[in-house]
């Protein structure tokens, strides 16, 4: 459903991203982890198509992004980490501008608008500008939006980030169920423990290049220790090491 | 989160606060500008700083020869009156400056929430702004005296004077500033969250509206028919017999100043003694009065604005005759957040508000002298001036930021399965239709007030349409040229270079769209053509000329946004 061979972004001499190789089936709950600035976001906006690849290409559904990029963009709901969203309108008609702007056909977009406002509990809020919701709601309308026209792979950029326990659980069973309907998603996340329950199979990138990818019992593989938690297995691929840290605090206190 | 330090102690740790915080300001000012590496930046630096220089010499020039009239000829007027007068006058501009300052601060500014949750009294933090205001005021009266001020310790051979006159210049806005800052504190308190930008703009809006109108009402100069000087007005200052009062910081800024132009230093330091005193004293208590009204409530007390049942109601279906479902969902979506943002519905408000303080209160003592020309396209030619007014001004407010109206947000049209050229297509039609429809209002109603003929009124109003939509339509491809995402202020999202280019285009458009129908009505006059066939066809040519143009700046921009990537 989604692949990448040796995608690589640079911005002048700081490489982002490099050599990128990634296969992810339809179905899959893809989880994609790395530390802060890894390159994370840079890969993610590579694939749908915000950012063009400085070499390498990626493919959605066999679609070349970069070479047909509004083919390929139809079949992609893209949630981003801090979604800047129109402030002065309603949550009801940014819903209603993104179905047009994927071409979802008048009827169906409002029968669907209706069904995700409420499946986001915001259909007392729906008329409200979008000036006045707090980061969760619209996380919430980003990510309704990003299912309105049923896209096929589903991206989401921290997508728990700013949700209350009750929201991030709703969200995970949506994305569950998505799944279930032998759609993709495809996410990055820094809380560890929702990677862990929630992904099907998973990837480590550390200063842009991939570090591990399969699924967790893989990575114990890789690693060499079963009974690991993906934290332990990501601290010990992305070398941030508990004992550093440590002498870094003790260096502070003295 | 009481301060409970003793009292002055919050004015004097605000003042360092104050100081660190203008260095804070000024270091982002040098990265911003000379230590950005972009070439852009920094030769728009430098082009500034020219400016400024040359904008010196010419103040310099002026006062020198000020100076040498003097010389020659014995005025005598009441030097502390006159400047006390000045200080007063210049208290008008403190006011205004401060209480855009202060609304600002304490509204949009981000960095008020992390200032206050360091560890200082709110005493201190609200203190460093005003410290921050005055060194601003500061710098500005510095930046428009200062050759003056140089010049006259120059030629009275007393170095003092700009020194003297600093001081004054620093110690003078204290007490505008202490009070302004109280006020906006009180003010604020009934702003709902997020409307602070809109209640600035309004103040914008009524100062803009009512110094035109004063000035259009009161300025003899155009209060006589044909902008001619009545010969029995001469012209005055108003005068304002307090302004030199000894009671007044206006009155005490204005004998320190004479004094000191004067030579008499013992004089000088004594006014200006007083006035650090009262300067002092009042940035001290107004800290203290400052805190202690932010603790007492602040704006979250006015929760954010609920929309009305009606206005719900009121919802577009989404559809729009003619466009496509993508286009018209651009459309309706940019109408709404133009009408909706009140910083946006200005550029629409403003340029028609003007036109009605310019022409419509001038327009009928200018009727008859339109009227005499007869009937035939020079009358119906000086129809359009109203309305190629208003097509310069909101081309140029709607088209260059039509793009850059996306902000942030541009996110969303990006990842969509849209071309670049579709986006265009559909910013070209929402600036278009609401420009060319009140170009066509304001160009109607001018033809029926001039009466020119009707087939000269109607080629006349379809011309203005026709340049409306072909200018707005370049304006918008100038606008994608020049895009700029990061601004969701108005003000600030059409880039000054695209500005200059859209203003330049837009006069050499005019220029020769009026050059082709002066040289069709000549034509005519010399081969005996019917008028109306040579009108026609430089009707033909401009619109056509216009529209190539046009044609080029959506090629140009939409090459550009092809290019574009969201970081």
């Amino acid at each position: 459903m989604l692949s990448t061979r040796l995608l690589t972004k640079r911005y002048g001499s700081l490489t982002a991203v490099e050599d990128l190789d990634l296969e992810v089936r339809a179905g899959e709950l893809f989880g994609f982890l790395g530390p802060n600035g890894a390159g994370k976001t840079t890969t993610i906006k590579m694939l749908v198509g915000l950012l063009r690849p400085t070499s390498g290409n990626a493919k959605v559904a066999g679609i070349d992004i970069a070479a047909e990029p509004e083919k390929a963009k139809a079949l992609i709901g893209y949630v981003p980490d801090a979604a800047t969203l129109y402030d002065k309108l309603s949550a009801r008609e940014f819903l209603e501008f993104s179905g047009d702007l994927y071409h979802v056909e008048r009827k169906l977009r409002d029968r669907r608008i209706a069904a995700l406002l409420k499946l986001f509990d915001l259909q007392e809020r729906g008329d409200d500008f979008l000036s006045g919701y707090s980061r969760g709601m619209r996380q919430k309308v980003s990510l309704a939006a990003a299912l309105l026209h049923d896209p096929q792979v589903l991206f989401l950029d921290e997508p728990t980030v700013g949700l209350d326990p009750q929201s991030a659980r709703q969200m995970k069973d949506i994305l569950q169920d998505f799944c279930r309907e032998g759609k993709t998603v495809f996410f990055s996340t820094h809380i560890l423990e929702i990677a862990e329950r929630m992904c099907t199979r998973l990837a480590i990138i550390n200063h842009g290049r991939l570090v591990a990818m399969g699924s967790l019992q893989d990575l114990r593989h890789m690693v060499g220790q079963d009974g690991q938690s993906l934290e332990q297995i990501f601290l010990e691929l992305t070398g941030s090491r508990e004992d550093d840290v440590s002498a870094v605090l003790r260096g502070l206190e003295s | 989160m009481a301060s409970k330090a003793r009292p002055g102690a919050g004015a004097l740790d605000g003042l360092a606060l104050g100081l660190l915080l203008w260095r804070v300001q000024l270091q982002m000012f040098i990265n911003q500008t000379i230590r950005s590496r972009n070439a852009g930046r920094i030769a728009g630096t430098i082009a500034g700083a020219v400016v400024i220089l040359l904008a010196w010499s010419w103040e310099g020039f002026v006062t020198w020869l000020g100076v040498e009239a003097s010389h020659r000829m014995q005025v005598h007027v009441d030097s502390v009156h006159l400047l006390s007068l000045a200080f007063l006058a210049y208290t008008g501009v403190l006011v205004f400056s401060s209480l855009v300052f202060s609304l600002n601060t304490l509204l949009l500014n981000p960095d008020l929430e992390l200032l206050l949750a360091a560890p200082r009294s709110v005493e201190s933090v609200l203190a460093s702004r005003m410290v921050v205001q005055v060194l601003r005021l500061f710098l500005l009266s510095l930046l428009f005296t200062a050759p003056a001020l140089v010049l006259l310790g120059v030629v009275n051979q007393t170095p003092l004077i700009p020194l003297a006159f600093a001081v004054l210049f620093l110690l003078y806005p204290v007490f505008v500033v202490v009070i302004i800052s109280l006020m906006s504190l009180l003010l604020v308190r009934i702003i709902p969250v997020g409307r602070g930008r809109e209640v600035l703009t309004l103040f914008g809006i009524a100062l803009a509206i009512g110094i035109n109108l004063a000035n259009f009402l009161l300025n003899p100069a155009l209060r006589d028919p044909g902008f001619a000087r009545h010969p029995g007005v001469a012209p005055s200052l108003p005068d304002v017999p307090a302004a030199s009062s000894a009671w007044l910081p206006s009155g005490w800024a204005g004998r320190s100043a004479a004094a000191i132009l004067s030579g008499d230093w013992v004089t000088a330091g004594q006014w200006l003694l007083l006035l650090l005193a009262a300067s002092a004293a009042i940035f001290a208590a107004g800290s203290v009065l400052n805190g202690r009204l932010y603790m007492a409530g602040w704006i979250q007390a006015v929760p954010p604005r609920r929309r009305h049942a009606a206005a719900r109601v009121r919802r577009s279906k989404g559809a729009l005759p003619l466009l496509s479902p993508v286009m018209a969902a651009v459309v309706i979506k940019d109408w709404r957040m133009r009408t909706r943002d009140l910083a946006q519905l200005v550029r629409f408000i403003m340029p028609v508000v003007f036109l009605f303080i310019i022409f419509g209160l001038r327009f009928p003592r200018e009727l008859g002298a339109v009227r005499s020309l007869g009937g035939g396209p020079p009358a119906a030619m000086i129809g359009l001036i109203p309305a190629w007014i208003l097509l310069f001004s909101l081309s140029i407010s709607l088209g260059l930021s039509a793009v850059s109206l996306e902000g942030k947000s541009i996110w969303v049209y990006v990842a969509s399965p849209n071309s670049t050229m579709r986006f265009l297509q559909a910013k070209c039609w929402s600036t278009a239709l609401p420009t060319a429809s009140l170009v066509a209002l304001a160009a109607l109603a001018a033809e029926i007030i001039i009466r020119p003929g009707w087939l000269w009124a109607v080629t006349a109003v379809v011309l203005a349409v026709a340049e409306a939509i072909a200018v707005t339509t370049l304006m918008v491809g100038i606008g994608a040229v020049f895009a700029r995402f990061d601004w969701t202020d108005a003000r600030r999202m059409m880039h000054p270079v695209g500005v200059f280019i859209g203003m330049g285009l837009f006069s050499i458009i005019s220029v020769a769209s009026a050059l082709l129908l002066v040289i069709s009505m000549a034509l005519a006059a010399v081969t005996r053509f019917p008028l109306f066939t040579t009108w026609l066809a430089a009707m033909t040519i401009a619109v056509g000329g216009a529209i190539a143009v046009a044609a080029l700046g959506i090629l140009f921009g939409n090459q550009h946004l092809r290019g574009l990537e969201v970081g």
